[in-house]
């Protein structure tokens, strides 16, 4: 080994705590890339080979009842390549054991006993349903295991009202539900949610269905207009009580998934970049003081007759070690995270298989660009000592100048102690260095910032979803409309004490060119489990014959109080009417729109109707009322609310507190970075300066006041901007996530904030106090002797 | 009369400081010949460094001739210094500038490492005694002990030229006439053409020849018949 390439190993070795604060930061792009990429990556890989091999459809629709030759010209559509029709049903289950109803969502399977053609299931163990057995079922694989069944067991469920005992004849899982959410639900809950596959001919008699579809998914041809085609389906389907086409779009399984591989992608585009920066400026200011301090001996490189590449190359490779410390555990930690990020996955996503390839290029891409980052940073002080003068170098360099200024007066004037004055002259004197400190350390409190104002949202989220908004224990689903006399049957069940109709309208609301498929809801006046919430938080309803809309309809039709907007009803008599917006109500979850029961049945000319009830229960009765829904024909399911806000609250809180927590770390491993680095180097400048107050008297403590002071003004100084940005980059994180499905509001409390530059501040004091020790150890008097 | 190693003409070296131009060399002329032993002597400030410096291709003349075996010095670019350096030069400075991590074998390796023919370590530190110490940090040598490992650095690429910059000036007298005495060595073992500076007027007792320093110029140059040991100089 050359002897250059010692003195490079040593010098690594002494200076291994800066360089292990930055490699811990560029470990921290490196992970992330590697992680958000990986999964991204594997997520992205196994959609596509699942939807591919068990031919995902590209666009569904719903009816009421159609008949089955129309299925033909459905396939003779234009840009169609096939199309499957099918019989859909919500099922209510009685599972053994439990008392809590259960939601399913029965399809049929082709009379030839075959698999269907399109969403074809993955069978996982047994066997289809025999076609013509009228009692056995296919079930999906996770409801199965979370409710602890095995092939040949059974449970009940009421198909048209009639209870029938079905048996499990073999497990699946679907390419359409990947992400399973029962109707009205939030989450996915496999042990109160299942889809299951039953015999077309069952189903079909059971549903008063024969010879009909209510449900028809088509795959379209390569080029194929999707629009167009939509359109087309919509036109032949409107006859027969079509709802409205739409598709892989609004497939609730796909769009949600499609959400977090956004997110997936964002995250490794925009996290990965702030450490990468940060990197090479802690780079940039530790070789550019080693070489400061190095000076001699690069002088001396020279006149051995070593060149400038040698002498650049040497302090480049420097930094490259530094990169290389940080590559490595940057890939191990990435490695270790993407395999739990898979397993979290595992958990919501429904997978047969998970595709995950070791992305090699991703880990050459994380490494290749921790290696450029420290390159960079390394570059501009490596060309400068390469370009040294070999005289000059051998000289000591000239004592930095300062120069006096308005503000030296300003300082003056405030009569301030040599120290302090020392710790402002310094700040002024290197504006540049301090002013990317601060910008660093304004990124570790920004993304403090970024995630932890997330808790506050949700809690927000939660707050007037289900507080203020939707305050009732259970919908009820019927099977069909009703009307409002359903509801007096309702209040017989036990434990009801209040219960309140609500009925579901599919219409297109348009606004120009805008459009978005959603459903009204129609309540009656005075409603007060479920209602609606402006944006000051006062109850709104719809007056008149008034449209109230939410937030997010309101964007994204371009939609304000007043304005005219076209609703096209997917139902009924399939009019069109044009409404006026009469309001704004603030709803998180989902899209919607709101009408008086009034308006609505003056407007279709029908009786008023209801398609669900909700309930308000005495807790006492919680299980008899449960056992009694499961026995009346014309209720197809229930959504117990109050369950899915306990689930809700603790999936969020179990994600955002690991979110939290870890870029909590990742805020203090900036922090330490930045704050030990900078303390250092101060420390290493200054040693003769500090040294000196020493020998003229001043105590420890008053010269570690220079040093201390100096880091924690640039820490402090960087909190204002660090709430800025964190405040910008939550704006983003927010939009980013989200999407028709829910939406994120921006809550950030005065708290958000004080924690975030608590930690910053407090990691900072740490960090410098660590470095101040070494002022107890200065040896004043080889200090002084130090030529430099 | 040996050959000319080194020959100078009119040579000028300016310096410009916070806005005052300083000469530190105002027209030298001087011839430098091989195998010589050669004492600059001089009070600072007097251009001797800065002789040494440019003669060494550390730095550049602003005007003037400066040649190194007839070939013009100034003509050269700095990547052709670089290799004039590498190949005939070695240096010898007044702190030493050892590099602290490296130990003394190492620091001379680091000349081994990329002159054309050098000699190996072990060998450059034994001519300077310091075969016992080989393995030692810089931290762990005393100040004479750790000139004499940056002379077997500077011999040990079998330099013509030794260029030695106030060799002693961090030195005692005793420590001092060690290393003076590797120096007078090298330069009678090995041929090398030995060009020592120096403010301390005791060494010139030791050279061949004398070349008197003052403002920038040569004052007088003396010859001296009957050379000193350096253990019967003393200062």
């Amino acid at each position: 080994m050359h002897a250059l390439d010692k003195k490079l190993l040593r010098d690594f070795k002494r200076l291994w705590g800066q360089s292990l604060a930055i490699a811990l930061v560029l470990a921290c792009g490196v992970m992330i890339l590697l992680t958000a990429f990986g999964m991204y990556r594997a997520l992205d890989d196994t959609l596509e080979a699942f939807y591919e091999r068990n031919e995902f459809a590209d666009v569904w629709a719903a009816t009421e009842k159609a008949p089955r030759p129309l299925l033909r010209e459905i396939a003779a559509l234009d840009g169609v390549q096939r199309a499957e029709a099918r019989v859909q049903e919500y099922l209510m289950l009685d599972l053994p054991g439990r008392v809590k109803s259960a939601t399913g969502l029965a399809l049929s399977l082709p009379d030839n006993g075959a698999l269907p053609g399109l969403n074809v299931p993955l069978l996982r163990s047994g066997r289809l349903p025999d076609p013509q057995a009228t009692d056995e079922v296919l079930v999906t694989e996770p409801f199965a295991q979370a409710n602890g069944f095995v092939l040949g067991d059974t449970f009940d469920a009421l198909l048209s009202g009639q209870k029938r005992s079905l048996k499990i004849t073999g497990t699946a899982l679907s390419p359409e539900f990947v992400y399973a959410i029962g109707p009205g639900t939030l989450m996915p809950d496999d042990t109160s949610f299942g889809v299951m596959w039953l015999p077309q001919a069952m189903l079909a008699s059971a549903f008063d269905m024969s010879g009909a579809f209510n449900s028809v998914s088509l795959s379209l041809t390569r080029g194929a207009n999707e629009p167009q085609v939509i359109d087309a389906l919509d036109d032949l389907l409107a006859p027969y009580g079509g709802t409205g086409a739409h598709g892989r779009d609004q497939q609730a399984s796909n769009a949600f998934i499609a959400t977090e591989i956004k997110q997936l992608k964002n995250m490794a585009t925009i996290l990965p970049p702030v450490f990468f920066g940060i990197s090479a400026f802690l780079v940039n200011m530790v070789i550019g003081r080693i070489i400061a301090l190095e000076r001699g001996e690069i002088g001396l490189l020279k006149a051995l007759g070593y060149t400038d590449l040698h002498i650049a190359a040497h302090y480049v490779l420097l930094a490259g070690l530094t990169a290389l410390l940080g590559i490595v555990i940057g890939w191990i930690t990435g490695g270790m995270s993407a395999r739990w990020m898979a397993a979290e996955y595992a958990q919501y996503f429904k997978f047969p298989y998970l595709i995950f390839n070791v992305s090699y290029d991703a880990y050459a891409i994380s490494g290749f660009l921790a290696l450029l980052t420290a390159a960079i940073g390394a570059l501009r002080s490596a060309m400068a000592a390469a370009t040294l003068p070999p005289a000059v170098a051998m000289s000591p360099p000239a004592p930095p100048r300062f120069k006096r200024s308005l503000f030296d007066r300003l300082l003056a004037a405030l009569r301030l102690s040599q120290p302090s004055m020392m710790i402002w002259r310094s700040l002024f004197r290197w504006p540049l260095r301090a002013a990317m400190s601060a910008v660093g350390l304004s990124l570790a409190v920004a993304i403090m910032i970024s995630v932890g104002f997330f808790s506050y949202s949700i809690n927000a989220v939660s707050d007037i979803a289900f507080d203020q908004s939707n305050r009732e224990d259970t919908v009820l689903l019927f099977a069909k409309e009703r009307s409002l006399s359903a509801l007096e049957d309702v209040r017989k069940l036990p434990g009801v004490e209040e219960v309140e109709g609500e009925l579901y309208t599919p219409v297109k609301l348009r606004n120009g060119w805008r459009e978005k498929q959603l459903s009204i809801i129609t309540r009656g006046e005075g409603a007060t489990l479920a209602r609606s919430i402006d944006e000051v938080g006062h109850v709104v309803e719809a007056n008149g014959s008034g449209l109230l809309i939410t937030t997010r309809v309101a964007e994204v039709l371009g939609l304000r109080p007043g304005d005219q907007v076209e609703v096209e009803f997917m139902t009924g008599r399939r009019e069109t009417y044009w409404l006026t917006v009469s309001g704004i109500t603030e709803q998180f979850l989902g899209l919607g729109a709101y009408m008086s029961r009034e308006a609505m049945a003056r407007l279709t000319r029908t009786e008023p109707q209801i398609s669900v009830a909700n309930v308000s229960l005495d807790p006492r009765q919680d299980m008899a009322f449960n056992t009694a829904i499961k026995e009346v024909p014309m209720i197809s399911g229930a959504v117990r609310v109050t369950d899915m806000k306990a689930s809700f609250a603790a999936t969020v809180d179990e994600n955002i507190s690991i979110m939290n927590g870890l870029f909590s770390i990742v805020a203090i491993l900036i922090t330490v970075g930045l704050t030990y680095n900078s303390a250092r180097i101060q420390l290493s400048e200054r040693a003769r300066e500090l040294a000196s107050l020493r020998i003229l008297g001043f105590s420890n403590w008053e010269v570690s006041f220079v040093l201390v002071g100096e880091i924690m003004l640039i820490a402090a100084l960087a909190q204002p901007l660090g709430w800025l940005i964190g405040y910008g980059l939550g704006e983003l994180m927010a939009a980013s996530f989200s999407s028709d499905l829910y939406s994120i509001p921006m809550v950030l409390p005065p708290a958000a904030y004080a924690r975030a530059s608590l930690v910053v501040l407090a990691t900072s004091f740490v960090s410098v106090m660590l470095v101040r020790r070494r002022i107890d150890r200065l040896d004043l008097v080889s200090v002084m002797k130090t030529r430099e | 009369m040996s050959e000319t190693i080194f020959h100078t003409e009119d040579l000028v070296k300016t310096y410009h400081t916070g806005g005052t131009e300083v000469r530190a060399l105002s027209g030298v002329d001087l011839d430098l010949y091989g195998s010589e032993l050669t004492v600059l002597l001089g009070p600072s400030g007097s251009g001797k460094s800065t002789l040494l410096n440019i003669l060494g291709g550390l730095d550049h003349a602003t005007s003037g001739l400066v040649e190194f075996r007839g070939r013009d010095l100034t003509l050269l670019s700095d990547r052709e210094l670089t290799r004039y350096r590498r190949d005939h030069v070695g240096f010898v400075f007044q702190f030493y500038n050892l590099v602290p991590s490296l130990t003394a074998r190492e620091n001379v390796q680091m000349v081994t490492d990329i002159a054309p023919n050098p000699m190996r370590a072990e060998e450059a530190l034994a001519r300077v005694g310091m075969s016992d110490r080989i393995d030692h940090f810089p931290a762990e040598l005393s100040g004479g002990q750790q000139q004499r490992v940056a002379i077997a650095r500077a011999i040990a690429k079998r330099p013509e030229v030794l260029l030695c910059d106030e060799p002693t000036g961090a030195l005692d007298s005793s420590t001092g006439v060690q290393v003076l005495e590797a120096i007078r060595d090298i330069n009678e073992d090995l041929g090398t053409t030995a060009i020592v500076i120096t403010h301390n007027a005791a060494i010139q007792g030791m050279a061949h020849r004398v070349v008197h320093f003052q403002d920038g110029n040569i004052s007088t140059v003396s010859t001296n018949d009957t050379r000193l040991a350096p253990s019967q100089i003393e200062w």
